[in-house]
């Protein structure tokens, strides 16, 4: 009566816990999952080719729609992608204020991360404690650049202005309060029996298994292996900032929480820093009427909230626009590693796998 | 036995509960309701949403005070908008030595609100208003343009006005 065979379902695209328009195939026997392929873009919208089309100057607008929970840092990559094929240099003090900026979108990124995560998972509310947070820093990035979310925050060459009147308070604010909301956090999680059930032990990822599928950022660094970019090869003002690279061994779910709760508490050390060194001066560099690029190619990483995120610009010395423009996505590369995590296990351990990649399909598709 | 007796004691449970509790003392005994200091929730609809002084909302024109349009159709916000939503047309007005802009058409629903059009005038013809609220019915309510009927680059649009106290 009962025929013992394999069923093949699909998760999502329209799933609440894939994060977007991920579509999983799944091949479950029972609630084993035997076989696991991603499908990937819904989202196509051909931001490398737009980018192509248009000025240095313009590309900077499609970065920020790549991957949205964290547009600070993919315009920072931009811009100093940029900077580096134009051999333009940036003021100290524009160096420093990117570099809070970017920490801010590290902690809005993981926030979004947490909230959504545990919300996979079960715990809703951290959700909504998570979410508060990350409006104060929405109200941050307001006051800076007049948008929450699609930022456009920097020029090439630096900033279209400095900081607005009272945005010191606003920040310090914010840092006065952000390690007792942490612990608020870690009150509800980190000991919680169920979130323990559900996290320790499932989706791992070995080291050797990260690094052979090119994955960056917090699920690396859950394995082990302690490499950060900004350590790595510094870039804005990382050089001058005193934090640490927080790493796991355990590769589990769990550690990956860790590790991006440690993440927050570094970026919040590293806005103290910045706001109490930060430097007097212009904040736009000299710039050329026309953008010309002066080198044939870069290749640009840094660390976004979600791993090591590259630009490779190619122009011909003296072009206008890119010749050809490439953006090496943390997401798109992190999620290459999920069939290794989510086969063997079962199907409900998917959507934990899932959530500890952190992934934005905005930014898988572009 | 141990093990048993801890699954007993919800310690880590009542450490969660008490995050709760924290908030809930707050908001229902100390906070006075009225002036809800501590919510983070704002009344949106009845109460109008504050917004940060450089915030980007919807494309406006700007006159002098002799009530002329500052513009002078160097055409710098169209060539550098991303999404090519501006599109001028140049003409010659009595009595005015500048260029003057018989069509300035703007196309709100491809907008990106990135601001490179303002900062790109050297005219200061052109700002970014704080209006955020810029749902309409009909796909031509978001053609605006220099002329229209109501429906301007000067005024504040009237589309998207869900306030209670509209109706
Ligand atoms: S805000 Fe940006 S997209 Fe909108 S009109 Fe100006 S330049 Fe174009
Ligand atoms: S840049 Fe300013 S002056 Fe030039 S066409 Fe646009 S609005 Fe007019």
């Amino acid at each position: 009566m009962f025929k013992n065979e394999e069923m093949e379902i699909n998760l999502g695209p329209q799933h609440p816990s894939t994060h977007g328009v991920l579509r999983v195939k799944l091949r479950l026997d029972g609630e084993t999952v035997t076989h696991c392929r991603p499908m990937i873009g819904y989202l196509h919208r051909g931001v490398e080719k737009i980018c192509e089309n248009q000025s240095f100057f313009q590309g900077q607008v499609w970065t920020d729609r790549m991957d949205y929970c964290s547009a600070v840092a993919n315009n920072l990559g931009w811009a100093e992608a940029n900077e580096k094929l134009l051999g333009i240099t940036v003021p100290r003090r524009a160096q420093y204020i990117r570099t809070l900026l970017n920490e801010f979108n590290r902690i809005a990124s993981h926030l979004i991360w947490l909230g959504t995560h545990a919300m996979d998972i079960g715990a809703l509310t951290v959700f909504l404690y998570a979410f508060r947070e990350r409006e104060d820093v929405l109200d941050i990035n307001e006051a800076f650049c007049g948008s929450r979310l699609t930022t456009t925050a920097f020029r090439i060459g630096g900033l279209r202005e400095d900081l607005p009147p009272g945005f010191e308070k606003m920040v310090r604010k914010f840092l006065a309060k952000f390690s007792d909301c942490l612990e608020e956090y870690e009150a509800l999680l980190t000991e919680n029996r169920i979130w323990k059930k559900r996290t320790i032990g499932v989706a791992r990822l070995s080291a050797e298994d990260a690094i052979a599928l090119g994955v960056t950022g917090p699920m690396l660094r859950a394995a082990g292996v302690a490499y950060d970019i900004r350590k790595a090869f510094p870039y804005a003002a990382y050089e001058e900032m005193d934090f640490e690279v927080p790493t796991r061994t355990e590769a589990d779910t769990y550690a990956r929480y860790q590790v991006r709760m440690a993440e927050m508490r570094q970026s919040a050390r590293i806005i103290q820093q910045c706001m109490d060194g930060m430097p007097e001066g212009p904040v736009m560099a000299k710039l050329p009427k026309i953008l010309r690029s002066e080198v044939n190619e870069v290749y640009h990483a840094t660390e976004s909230p979600k791993g090591e995120i590259g630009y490779y610009l190619v122009g011909e010395k003296g072009s206008l626009n890119p010749y050809r423009f490439h953006v090496r996505a943390p997401g798109f590369i992190n999620l290459q590693s999920l069939p290794k995590m989510a086969e063997g296990g079962l199907i409900a351990d998917v959507v934990a796998a899932i959530g500890s990649l952190d992934i934005v399909l905005g930014e898988i598709d572009r | 036995m141990n093990k048993f007796l801890r699954t007993l004691l919800p310690a880590d449970i009542a450490k969660g509960l008490s995050v709760t509790g924290k908030h809930f003392r707050q908001v229902f005994f100390t906070a006075n309701r009225r002036k809800v200091p501590f919510h983070i929730v704002s009344e949106y609809p009845e109460v109008p949403a504050k917004v940060q002084p450089r915030f980007r909302g919807r494309l406006t024109m700007l006159k002098d005070e002799q009530g002329v349009i500052k513009c002078v159709c160097c055409l710098a916000c169209e060539k550098i908008c991303p999404t090519q939503v501006i599109t001028i047309e140049k003409g010659k007005q009595e009595g005015r030595k500048m260029p003057y802009p018989v069509r300035y058409d703007f196309e709100m629903e491809r907008c990106i609100f990135c601001e490179f059009c303002v900062e790109s005038c050297g005219f200061d013809a052109i700002i970014l208003n704080h209006q955020f609220e810029l749902a309409a019915y009909n796909r031509e309510d978001f053609s605006l343009g220099t002329e229209g009927l109501g429906q301007n680059m000067f005024e504040p649009s009237h589309v998207g006005k869900f306030s209670v106290a509209d109706d």
